[in-house]
């Protein structure tokens, strides 16, 4: 797939062979079983959150404020006397949530721009600029900028990092683009008659797709971390749905003397970013060998 | 050279321009102004339209615009609404704490990343490159400012080693203001050594692998000779490009931080301003913010015609 | 003989700190306070914010202030006569006042000052009764009122926005371009927004000599200090640390698990400074279902005050529904048994017969946890009764922009302060004019009139008794308590005494 010597009409062809080939590399993978098994583990207990939550997350009983990790209560309870555990586990959904839509907004916007600078040279100049002068801002200030402009919602949220994370995954998609448009098949479709943007779509775009999805695991990881960051700072969703960031920056008046409100959560962000770390590393190792770290 | 240099900073001033656009963007879409952060929650609406007034905050956007662009022309970013000073002053006045906070995080992380990295790549596939790579990946896992808030915990309220927070200048007493980089400049560290530990690994593998180098280990030079001489330059290039982009992240991060540790720095100077609604930090401070990372850019870019003379700059 | 040695080190210790005590020796030393914000101005007239009160107090002085509870006394002002119709004020002002910048104040001072405040003031309002202001002597300035006020000195001594008096070369500027030059007993030396304000005594300050002892925000300011910095700390956690690192002798606010701590450990003294503020929750009354009194009284009924306060303002509240401080005068309690009702079916009887049809409605409140968590509590009690409520969180500039307009939010939680510590009128007047609450209310507009013109105690008593049944009758705000702060002084400062501010005057500081 991401071999630059393929002829027109390989490129064009379904492969069922290669596709099987890559299939067992995936499942093979050590870094994708791990990472894909944390991220399905959190995954899981999100979706399954009111069959495995022992408590309402939500439920509050001020007489129990604080109480420190017990059998009762594996992870202690917050300042409401809210059960720790079944707000970290139903926190997981609102974060995952926020991530996904993140990517999903990502990948839209990031290949639209990113494909359409790439192949139309007319375009490539001006938008990439466009981008830089975006990527100038430190992705974060721009969330909050944005956050705190619009006000604290998830929908706000998802605007402001998918903002944030949008210009560097365009920036991939294009050098990407750029590559795959010079190759012959691309050529070939085009001399055959192809209107432009079928090409873009079914062929370069397909084509680009490795170094794009590989993107969207770090963006997932990226979103993860974002959003508590603006949770800390105040800009993040507001209560009472509890996320893995707002739990946090609600406990933070307490860390001394509750610090597992603070720390359980934290610890959740860590497994599911490393998680998704770990499945991006190995994506990247499998679909798409040569590209570097950079995320 | 020059006129590559010259080159670059043209095509930055679109990029700035830009930037100063995009933030006019924002502060129109802004609801709420500074006067109401003077006040409190019994304020009447006629008691914020005065201050308004007096803080000559009535004008309408575009001539804040025109009269903003005229002035930075003239190399004057104008007057904060709320600091009561110049905001170049108090740009200038935070921007060392800011950049010595991302330049210490800059230094240890490339020291003990390329150090880590190529351990990792001399050890390939035994349990030293494993583990090593498994801290990395678990330091880039990290959600920064948590980091801070465990460690302030630990370090500075149940230890008492450290403070908390706060800043020395480094001109008022050294040991002070080390004490007060610690713990920030450690956690920005942490959430950053993983990129060049990868990076540095998977290049020095790469160059491992190549032929002079291992004609070197054939001629029986000893295997730490070889990674020095050889394979570390030549894998400077990947490194470099990584620390590059790192440098832009490690700004975001700073931010981050600085809000954890209250360091005084650009970062919380902006938040600040965000918050309170200081159009004119908030217009200069991300300015800068660009300044630095295109500088940054260009710098990088410039190392690699050090370092790799097959980079030309036609 | 190492024991012979400790011991007479011992008695050499307690003969040297009885005799500072007593020679009042222990001059000198660099007080740090860490309190949660920086001042959003050092320009004492254009700001109402608690965290620029606390710095702006020791710089600058007012005619007059409030003492130890809270009543109007003379500062700057030597005496008052006020004519027999009420209209007329003749302030005979204290001589060898000196300014910070070395000139001594005079009545134009005083005059500019004062006209200034009424253009620019944040809270101009409070003089909103001045007809005219003069100049009549040196040292004397006559003001003249357009109506009977009988609130004036109040509103004169408020240390909200405080009336500051500045020198008439800095009362010509505009706002917030003055050099911060006042009279106080401290004088400013530098200010790090967002980091830190540093003042130094004011070796030259004229201690009034009408007084023996620090009162209130009057009386006599000796400072034995060097100066006095204030730390901007937001986090909680941090300004601890700061206090046990000794970075700092004073916080201005700990949470209630660290004041336990704190109290537990000889080297701190941990004051309760309770009540310090109410905890409010606002209705829009130019939205339905808000608009709606039975719909206010069912979610007055449903909420549970205990629940709400131990929440939001852990460890340190009061459950209390009176409209007023408890130790103030004019306390009573008028309908207090509307307060803290806490029942369900009572609540759902009240919604039945009310226009609520269902529809989610708004809860404006700011990003400060105990707003946040006050919102909360309300959503999730409202819930119980079948009304949805959605949250909204922004910061304090967008909040405070959307609740002073009819639009774009129902519910509005905040702490209210400094109004019922400067008095009943402070209390009624966020109420005039259906301000805080978007609809004019002409029966508290008549209520706020009468009082602020009635002379007698007696019948402002009886005004304001009606004034909180008319807030309980009609649920047009609903308190949830008072709410206190927990201060911390390291035990090396000496004679420290909370107050609205931290006051670094009369306290002393053993290094």
């Amino acid at each position: 797939m991401a071999d630059g010597r393929l002829n027109a009409v390989e490129g064009l062809a379904p492969h069922a062979n290669r596709l099987r080939t890559l299939l067992v590399r995936l499942v093979a993978n050590r870094s994708i079983a791990l990472g894909g098994g944390l991220v399905a583990i959190i995954t899981l207990l999100a979706v399954f959150a009111p069959l495995v939550a022992p408590y309402d997350p939500l439920e509050s009983n001020f007489r129990a404020r604080l109480l420190p990790p017990s059998a009762e209560h594996w992870f202690g309870t917050d300042h409401f006397g809210r059960d720790v555990l079944s707000r970290v586990i139903y926190g997981g959904r609102l974060s995952l949530e926020i991530g996904f839509l993140v990517v999903l907004a990502t990948g839209i916007f990031g290949t639209l721009i990113g494909g359409c600078a790439g192949y139309f040279r007319a375009l490539d100049n001006p938008v990439m600029r466009l981008m830089d002068a975006w990527m100038a801002f430190p992705a974060i200030l721009l969330a909050i900028a944005v956050s705190a402009t619009l006000g604290a919602s998830v929908t706000n949220v998802v605007i402001a990092l998918s903002l944030a994370t949008t210009p560097h995954t365009a920036r991939i998609v294009r050098a990407s683009v750029l590559v795959v448009r010079e190759m012959e098949y691309v050529e070939a479709a085009r001399a055959l008659g192809a209107r432009d943007m079928r090409i873009l779509f079914v062929h370069v775009l397909l084509n680009s797709i490795a170094p794009l999805i590989v993107r969207l695991t770090y963006v997932f990881a990226i979103a993860i971390l974002a959003e508590a960051v603006l949770s800390y700072i105040g800009v993040g969703p507001p209560p009472p749905a509890p996320s893995f960031g707002n739990i946090i920056a609600n406990g933070r008046d307490f860390m001394v003397e509750a610090p597992w409100v603070t720390i359980f959560p934290g610890v959740a962000i860590f497994v599911v970013v490393l998680g998704l770390n770990l499945l991006g590393d190995g994506l990247r190792d499998v679909l798409d060998p040569r590209m570097r770290v950079e995320r | 050279m020059l006129s590559f240099v010259l080159r670059r900073l043209l095509s930055s001033i679109p990029v700035l321009i830009l930037v100063s656009l995009m933030t006019f963007a924002l502060i129109w879409l802004v609801p709420g102004d500074p006067a109401s952060v003077f006040l409190d929650a019994s304020a009447t609406p006629e008691q914020i339209e005065n201050l308004r007034r007096q803080l000559g905050l009535d004008q309408p956007i575009w001539s804040q615009m025109l009269s903003w662009y005229e002035r930075v022309l003239s190399g004057d970013l104008g007057q904060s609404i709320l600091l009561r000073r110049s905001v170049a002053d108090a740009i200038l006045e935070r921007l060392p704490i800011t950049l010595s906070l991302a330049a210490l995080a800059l230094f240890f992380a490339v020291l003990f990343g390329i150090l880590l990295g190529s351990l990792a790549a001399v050890n390939h596939q035994r349990w030293g490159d494993q583990s090593i790579m498994a801290i990395a990946l678990l330091g880039l896992s990290i959600p920064d400012f948590w980091l801070g808030l465990v460690l302030i915990v630990v370090f500075a309220v149940q230890l008492g080693w450290l403070p908390s927070g706060g800043y020395v200048p480094i001109t008022e007493d050294f040991v002070g203001w080390a004490r007060s980089m610690a713990l920030p400049a450690f956690t920005l560290t942490v959430t950053q050594i993983g990129f060049i530990a990868r990076m540095t690994r998977s290049a020095m593998l790469d160059v491992l692998r190549q032929d002079y180098v291992r004609t070197a280990d054939a001629k029986g030079l000893s295997h730490s000779f070889v990674v020095l001489r050889h394979a570390l330059p030549n894998a400077l290039v990947p490194i470099l490009t990584v620390t590059g982009v790192i440098a832009g992240g490690l700004l975001g991060g700073a931010v981050v931080v600085e809000q954890v540790f209250f360091l005084p720095g650009l970062g919380r100077l902006i938040i600040g301003a965000i918050l309170s609604r200081d159009f004119p930090v908030i217009q200069g401070g991300l300015l800068m913010l660009a300044v630095i990372y295109l500088v940054i850019n260009l710098i990088v870019d410039l190392l690699y015609a050090l370092i790799d003379p097959r980079v030309r700059y036609g | 003989m190492n024991a012979r040695i400790l011991q007479l080190a011992l008695v050499g210790g307690l003969a040297a700190s009885g005799l500072a005590v007593t020679a009042n020796a222990q001059q000198g030393g660099d007080v740090v306070i860490a309190q949660t914000q920086a001042p959003p101005s050092l320009d004492a007239h254009v700001t109402s914010a608690q965290a620029a009160r606390n710095v702006n107090l020791h710089i600058y002085e007012t005619l007059f202030a409030r003492d130890e509870n809270a009543v109007p006394v003379p500062d700057l002002a030597e005496s008052l006569e006020i004519s027999e119709d009420g209209l007329t004020y003749v302030f005979q002002l204290r001589e060898g006042v000196n300014f910070h910048d070395g000139t001594v104040m005079d009545a134009e001072d005083v005059v500019a000052s004062l006209e200034r405040y009424r253009e620019i003031g944040a809270s101009s309002t409070l003089l909103s009764a001045i007809d005219s202001i003069e100049a009549t002597g040196d040292h004397e300035v006559t003001v003249t009122l357009s109506e009977v006020q009988s609130t004036f000195l109040d509103n004169l001594s408020s240390p909200r926005a405080p009336i500051a008096i500045y020198t008439a070369e800095q009362a010509a500027l505009g706002a917030n371009e003055v050099d911060y030059i006042g009279t106080g007993p401290f004088r400013f030396v530098e200010y790090q927004p967002d980091s830190f304000v540093r003042l130094e005594r004011f070796d030259d300050y004229s201690v009034n000599p009408n007084y023996s002892e620090r009162d209130g925000l009057a009386g006599a300011k000796e400072v034995s200090i060097d100066s006095v910095t204030f730390l901007f700390m937001p986090e909680a956690g941090s300004r601890v640390a700061a206090l046990e690192s000794g970075e700092a002798h004073v916080v201005e606010t700990v949470d209630g698990p660290s004041a336990g701590r704190l109290a537990e450990n000889d080297a701190y003294t941990v004051h309760n400074v309770l009540p310090f503020a109410f905890q409010v929750i606002k209705f829009n009354h130019a939205q339905a279902p808000t608009n709606d009194p039975e719909f206010r009284r069912a979610v007055m009924a449903a909420l549970d005050m205990e629940e709400i306060m131990a929440i939001s303002r852990p460890d340190i509240y009061q459950i209390d529904g009176g409209w007023l401080f408890p130790n103030s005068p004019f306390y009573n309690d008028a309908a207090l048994d509307q307060y803290n009702v806490a029942d369900l079916d009572a609540a759902r009887e009240h919604l039945a017969n009310s226009s609520y049809d269902g529809e989610t409605l708004t809860f404006i409140v700011d990003n400060g946890r105990p707003n946040v968590d006050t919102a909360t509590v309300v959503q999730q009690r409202l819930a119980q009764i079948g009304v949805d409520v959605e949250l909204s969180v922004a910061d304090w500039p967008t909040v405070s922009q959307i609740g002073f307009t009819p639009d774009g939010w129902h519910f509005w939680a905040h702490g209210f302060g400094i109004e019922p510590f400067e008095g009943p009128a402070s209390v009624i007047a966020p109420w005039v004019d259906g301000v805080s609450m978007q609809a004019d209310d002409p029966e508290i507009n008549r209520l706020y009139q009468e009082l602020t013109t009635a002379m007698d105690p007696d019948d402002r008593a009886a005004i304001f008794a009606e004034f909180q049944q008319h807030m309980y009758d009609d649920a047009v705000a609903i308190k949830a308590g008072n709410y206190g702060l927990f201060q911390v002084s390291a035990d090396e400062l000496e004679n420290f005494v909370p107050y609205r501010i931290p006051r670094m005057w009369g306290v002393q500081l053993n290094q």
